[in-house]
């Protein structure tokens, strides 16, 4: 099968771009979905509604919406130097990365915090109890086990990320979903083109959620 | 920024209608509102053949149900734009494309929540409904189905959101909603991206909170509806359903 | 070890239920071993045993509510657990009354009563009605027939659910702990109604802790352990010498608390 061949290298070339999104879109939403519940935990009320404005922000407006309010509205106000750097570096890959990046931030702070709501207060008692710091009881005892709890919406989450780094072809960036749609329109091998993608991404998402439970498995508190 | 609201509001609110077909805001309702409208039935349909004992029910529902959660919707979007008009033999509308394909979509998305509303229900509710000498079908209509969908129904609020989000990828095959309209304004202001997407990203955020907002009164209702009760035995499994979910 | 069983043949014209060498499986668990038993018309039966002793699988396959691997069970002429058997036809000439209530949440209490009848047996509005109510008048509970079921008390609620049962004019009533699940305080209005049921001459199984319900309504009691039908007696033989050396513990437990 030639198609297979000539256009089959298009096709996952599409994908390694699609991966490349996704894992640098991934690394952004943890950390900041990391920040923004452990900044939540100063208790400081300006921080709290600043956490909610962003989170509510995020989740209310579509994905595709955010990706060309930073590609086409921040980058025309970056200092123009900014502007020609990032231009050179792929400014589409860059400005979709962190478009997708702080939008599903949002979404893992939510999973990550309702990880931590279902620790009961008695822990955090009892870890003070032997004497460690707040600090020190986050690290040691809480964090363990409300990560452990966040496993399964962070990785249905995530294979949502995946997903939605589909929408990066819009400004340009030759992710898988680009690639179907080129290699589609110049071949007219319409159903073969979007079988194979769609056999791709299933993979992925199949992946993802044997790796999600296998890790599940393996970190699992017995007994629980 | 005003000026820009101040100028191009109709053409955010209502596309270039009576000029044009009817776009903007409008649009976007009105294809979420078929979207989910459509979907819902089907949903129902499909969480019930999960749900069925008979393999082949179960089977392919359970298929659709991976498949369809693994591709991506503007994947979808563009498949149905080219595959559909070769399986008709005629062009199709992209506002009729975006919402046959919202519907598919949707629909497996709330089969979702129709499904863990359903298998939240004490077994007890079928059981006492089967002991009556209730058969499949009015178990299901009367007993099972009210209460389930009553307990999910501020997810499915979220899912409403979750759809008006999902027609903004219209955009892609040139239809005529909100992200279109607001693509239109950007070409002819030029020289404020910023502001007209910023407008863009305010007109749905208004939207979709308000939304999101109502489905969380919705729940706290339910809440307080379910748990008040005199008894001293739990009477348990009325559970406080989940928090609306926009993807 | 005297054990009482009926050795008559495993479908009795005069039995209103007839179990014959029932046998269940739970994967490799055996929890009903060769049950055989007899319940005839107006016969007020105590099924009792110990927990995990398979009472209430016992009970729940006779409405098929639990399937079961070998033997025959027959209720009101029919073969229960049969192939060809319309199992909603054959449950709604059954009556049964669960440890949990059960009723329906998003119905009113009138709703509940009348929901077999107008759902399943088609029967007319207004008629019903009139039936439910009474049913309601009887259990006591004529007051709440507009109250949800989220308002009444767990006694209030399992007196509706006995009350929904008969509203199908069943021969036949079961009741799978009807009083577990209560506070003590209230154990008592449940009682009643089941005594005034049994007193109308309704033929009755029960799975029940209530032993003094037992000795003063019962006609016969059977005891289960592990899976077995031990001892069947008449209830002062059993609660004063029990044949069996696991009935004897079992009462002599109980009677410790």
């Amino acid at each position: 099968m030639s198609f297979l061949t000539e256009y089959g290298i298009v096709l996952l070339q599409g994908l390694a771009i699609t991966l490349a999104l996704s894992i640098s879109s991934w690394l952004l939403s943890f950390a900041v979905g990391l920040f923004l519940t452990l900044v939540r935990m100063t208790k400081i009320r300006a921080i709290e509604w600043a956490v909610l404005a962003f989170v509510e922000y995020q989740r209310n407006v579509p994905p595709l919406v955010h990706i060309f309010l930073w590609y086409f509205g921040v980058s025309s106000i970056l200092p123009e130097s900014l502007q020609e750097l990032v231009n050179e570096y792929h400014g589409e890959f860059i400005f979709a990365v962190i478009a997708i990046g702080l939008y599903y931030g949002a979404y893992f702070a939510e999973d990550i915090r309702s990880g931590l709501r279902s620790i009961p207060k008695g822990q955090q008692e009892a870890a003070r109890a032997i004497g460690l710091s707040y600090a020190g009881a986050m690290r040691r005892v809480i964090l363990p086990q409300a990560l452990r709890v966040s496993i399964p919406p962070l990785l249905s989450n995530t294979v949502m990320l995946v997903k939605t780094t589909s929408l990066a072809m819009v400004i340009g960036v030759m992710e898988l979903t680009y690639a179907t749609k080129d290699v589609a329109s110049s071949t007219f091998r319409i159903f073969e083109t979007y079988a194979i993608s769609t056999a791709l991404y299933v993979v992925v998402a199949l992946t993802l959620l044997f790796i999600g439970g296998w890790l599940g498995q393996r970190v699992r508190i017995k007994g629980r | 920024m005003l000026d820009i609201i101040h100028q191009y509001w109709l053409l955010f609110l209502i596309g270039s209608y009576p000029n044009g077909p009817l776009g903007g805001i409008a649009a976007t309702v009105l294809l979420s509102v078929i979207g989910i409208g459509l979907a819902f039935p089907l949903s129902v349909l499909l969480a019930l053949a999960q749900l069925s004992p008979y393999k082949a029910l179960r089977y392919p529902a359970t298929a659709i149900r991976y498949l369809l959660r693994s591709i991506p919707l503007v994947m979808l979007i563009f498949g149905a734009y080219f595959i559909v008009p070769i399986i008709l033999g005629r062009p199709v509308a992209g506002f009729t494309t975006m919402a046959v394909t919202l519907v598919i979509f949707q629909s497996v998305y709330l089969a979702e929540i129709v499904r863990a509303g359903i298998e939240s229900l004490p077994k007890g509710q079928a059981e006492a409904a089967a002991a009556l000498g209730m058969g499949y079908w009015t178990r299901t209509r009367k007993i099972i189905l009210p209460q389930a969908l009553t307990n999910m129904l501020p997810s499915m609020v979220g899912q409403f959101v979750t759809t008006i989000k999902d027609t903004s990828l219209g955009y892609v095959i040139g239809v005529n909603e909100l992200t279109y309209a607001a693509n239109q304004v950007n070409s002819a202001v030029i020289t404020q991206p910023f502001t007209v997407f910023l407008v863009l990203s305010l007109a749905y955020f208004v939207i979709c909170f308000a939304l999101t907002q109502a489905a969380r009164l919705l729940e706290a209702h339910l809440e307080r509806r379910n748990s008040r009760t005199v008894t001293h035995v739990t009477l348990n499994a009325q559970n406080a359903p989940a928090a609306g979910h926009s993807s | 070890m005297t054990i009482k069983k009926n050795s008559v043949a495993a479908v009795n014209p005069e039995s209103i239920i007839s179990l014959h060498e029932v046998n269940k499986w739970y994967g490799e668990h055996h929890v009903l071993t060769d049950v055989s038993a007899q319940v005839k018309k107006g016969e007020v039966v105590v099924l009792c045993g110990p927990s995990g002793s398979g009472k209430s699988t016992l009970i729940r396959t006779m409405n098929r509510l639990e399937e079961i691997g070998s033997g025959t069970i027959h209720v009101n002429g029919q073969d229960v657990q049969g192939k060809q058997v319309d199992v909603n036809s054959m449950r709604s000439h059954i009556g049964f009354v669960f440890q949990q209530f059960n009723l329906f949440p998003h119905l009113s209490v009138l709703e509940n009563v009348t929901c077999g009848p107008l759902w399943v047996n088609k029967a007319k509005q207004a008629e019903t009605r009139q039936l439910a109510m009474a049913l309601l008048e009887k259990v006591g509970l004529g007051h709440k027939a507009q109250a949800y079921p989220n308002q009444l008390s767990g006694g209030q609620q399992q007196r509706v659910a006995i009350a929904r049962a008969l509203a199908m004019n069943p021969p036949v009533m079961l009741f799978d702990e009807p009083t577990s699940a209560l506070d003590p305080e209230m154990v008592g209005e449940v009682l009643s109604v089941m005594k005034a049921l049994a007193a109308e001459g309704m033929t009755m199984v029960c799975v029940t802790h209530e032993m003094n319900f037992a000795r003063e309504v019962s006609d016969v009691v059977w005891f289960m352990d592990q899976g077995s039908l031990l001892e069947v007696a008449a209830p002062d033989v059993f609660f004063t010498s029990p044949q069996h050396p696991r009935a004897q513990k079992f009462l002599s437990d109980i009677r410790r608390h």
